[in-house]
């Protein structure tokens, strides 16, 4: 999952994968402004079928919010 | 080009950046209008225009600003000048508080209320229209699928559902003969993917987003339907494939009473398939089969299959044997004078597919799905068919080329071209332009490639303004022969400048279909005439070549024209060019 996490956004983001980390957000990626942000969470929605409660969308500010998300919904971190 | 499901908007967004700044065989230019948020549509367009080969230039509105952008006569966009303006609006916006709380308003007061939001709507786009000839599309509303009423909606006099939908109703009344303006049914491309998809609550409050950034591409798709027509980037011919793709099962291998084609499950995919065909023959777009069988055993079923929807004469042409289907399908273009980038080709194979694909990459190869109870709503979901009308000649382009069919039989037992031409026994019509022509010249301007000495395009309401000047003259030919009515198949535009006594061809052509017949010569010849009674004593006229229209280029020396600078002139030193196979008649 993380793999595929990091893969959708450095496509959302127009980034190397290799600059993504734990950390990033809209405060280091400077092309994740709120639009690529609504993108970005359309498409994990559809990749881990899973739906971000409006809260959830307001509050994430990094990638290891994400990830905290994704596995508390039972998405598997392996990979 | 291969049809395909529609990607992700983060592949539009990435895309349109790399394509920034090149450039395609085509152009246009289109704005887009929005009453909320619809980021991402302007990159969804321009992307899909360059996989279209067309140049695509940009603007798009302020948040909710359309109507200053409409009223303002020095907005940023008349100054754009667009070919295409897209007008998005939404139910929310339109109904304003009504829809939340329509039943809070009288009866009485929600009919005016509706009433006046229609006239609201045609005075804004009068306005629009007063100021540009870019052709406008406006959307629909989406009918609320809530209402507080809850079963008792449909008891309700007047209620919300039906505001909405006689909203809809008199918008499209007030500009269904309007050549300008398109009603982009909205309503419809909701219940098509449904509305709890296409709106997103998150999106909607977060960023007043009304059409889901899934469902962006979509849409954009759909409004690419306008594009493509405006340019005359079309479809115009379906090939097909016999065995799994018309009929289940193979004709040579389960014979005429085993194939799969009733009106039970599985022979019924098909059943509905072919009417799906069928209802576009009769739009006007041509069928043509392309079949690797033995062409008696097939032939026989499309003959005498109880259930086949389309028959032998559905078929502009058909090539069933064992050749190869990419000698076929050039043999189908060359015969029905088509080019290959206007066919759809269906098959259900893989292999075929792939190797068409590879050949001939112009053509539309479809991905057929695997399953034949989705051909029909793979072939529902192509959004190429369209042109900006529908005119008689499309409605009745099945028959004529069947009579071409016959044409060609008489041709190969007449002795020589000019036996043939005689025993044609062709009629042409001199028309003026006038309410029922002028839509057909003007998708003649726009599609003729070949036979046109100037490939100028013009819109129909170019085509009016023309119609209406003294300074020129408009007028089309009507074919028929012993055969059949070939329709408006010539057209011409003169510019009449009688200061200098002179003549000016700004616009002839000729479709394709009734090329080589001398036609050419009798239109050419009739404009010598006229211009000859009012004194005129140069026509001037000239040759722009493109990569197609090499079969005009002698039509002006042939007549006697002289090339001097850029132009042909025709000074009446030789006498006209006569045509005595064919008989001229005015209307």
């Amino acid at each position: 999952m993380s793999n595929d996490l990091l893969y959708i956004v450095a496509n959302v983001m127009e980034v190397q994968v290799s600059q993504i980390d734990d950390e990033s957000g809209p405060e280091t990626i400077e092309s994740w402004d709120s639009f690529r942000g609504l993108i970005l969470f359309e498409e994990l929605e559809s990749k881990f079928s899973m739906k971000f409660t409006l809260n959830e969308l307001l509050n994430i500010k990094k990638i290891k919010d994400i990830k905290n998300i994704l596995s508390v919904r039972g998405a598997s971190l392996n990979g | 080009m291969q049809s395909q499901v529609e990607p992700n908007l983060s592949y539009f967004i990435a895309k349109a950046q790399s394509i920034k700044g090149r450039t395609f065989q085509k152009k246009i230019k289109v704005a887009i209008l929005s009453s909320f948020t619809i980021n991402g549509l302007e990159e969804a367009l321009r992307v899909k225009c360059a996989e279209s080969d067309i140049t695509c230039s940009t603007y798009i509105c302020g948040y909710g600003q359309y109507n200053q952008d409409i009223f303002d006569q020095s907005s940023k966009l008349y100054e754009f000048s667009p070919d295409i303006t897209f007008v998005i609006i939404d139910t929310r916006t339109v109904m304003s508080t009504l829809f939340y709380s329509p039943y809070a308003t009288p009866v009485n007061d929600r009919r005016s209320y509706i009433d006046k939001r229609v006239a609201d709507f045609a005075n804004l786009i009068r306005t629009f229209k007063n100021r540009t000839d870019s052709k406008l599309v406006l959307t629909n509303c989406s009918i609320p699928t809530y209402s507080p009423y809850g079963i008792c909606e449909g008891k309700s006099e007047y209620g919300l559902k039906e505001m909405v939908y006689d909203f809809n109703a008199k918008l499209s009344d007030a500009f269904r003969s309007d050549p300008q303006v398109f009603i982009f049914d909205f309503s419809s491309f909701v219940s098509k993917y449904g509305e709890v998809n296409v709106l997103d609550y998150r999106q909607l409050l977060v960023g007043d987003i009304k059409v889901s950034l899934s469902h962006i591409p979509h849409l954009a798709e759909e409004l690419m339907g306008y594009v493509k027509a405006n340019l005359g980037v079309n479809r115009k011919c379906i090939v097909l494939d016999l065995d799994n793709t018309l009929w289940g099962g193979i004709i040579g291998e389960d014979g005429f009473d085993r194939i799969d084609l009733s009106l039970k499950p599985p022979g019924m995919a098909f059943v509905e398939f072919q009417r799906v065909l069928l209802a576009l023959y009769q739009r006007g777009i041509i069928l043509a089969i392309n079949s690797r069988n033995n062409e008696d055993e097939a032939l026989r079923a499309i003959r005498e299959h109880p259930y086949m929807v389309l028959r032998e004469e559905n078929f502009a042409t058909m090539k069933i044997n064992w050749n190869d289907k990419i000698s076929n399908m050039k043999e189908i273009a060359e015969e029905l004078n088509i080019g290959l980038e206007s066919i759809a080709y269906f098959d259900d194979d893989p292999i075929n597919r792939e190797l068409m694909l590879k050949a001939i990459p112009q053509i539309m190869t479809v991905n057929l799905p695997d399953d034949p109870s989705l051909y029909a709503s793979a072939l529902m979901r192509i959004n190429d068919f369209n042109t900006l009308t529908v005119t008689s000649e499309d409605r009745n382009r099945g028959e004529m080329y069947k009579q071409e069919q016959k044409r060609i039989v008489l041709k190969n037992s007449a002795s020589n071209l000019g036996d043939f031409l005689k025993q044609l026994e062709i009629r042409v019509t001199m028309k003026k332009a006038n309410g029922f022509t002028i839509p057909r010249i003007a998708q003649l301007t726009l599609k003729t490639n070949q036979f046109n000495l100037t490939t100028r395009r013009y819109q129909e309401e170019d085509v009016q303004m023309f119609a209406h000047d003294q300074t020129k003259w408009v007028g089309c030919a009507q074919t028929m022969d012993k055969f059949g009515d070939n329709g408006i198949t010539g057209v011409y535009i003169v510019n009449k400048n009688y200061a200098e006594k002179e003549w000016i061809i700004d616009t002839f052509l000729l479709s394709c279909r009734v090329m080589g017949r001398g036609i050419e010569d009798v239109m050419l010849g009739y404009i010598l005439s006229k211009a000859k009674e009012v004194g005129v004593e140069k026509v001037k006229a000239e040759f722009i070549p493109t990569k197609k229209n090499k079969p005009c280029e002698q039509l002006l020396p042939n007549f006697g024209f002289k090339k001097e600078g850029e132009q042909w002139v025709y000074s009446y030193h030789v006498p006209i060019k006569q045509t005595s196979h064919i008989e001229l008649n005015e209307d």
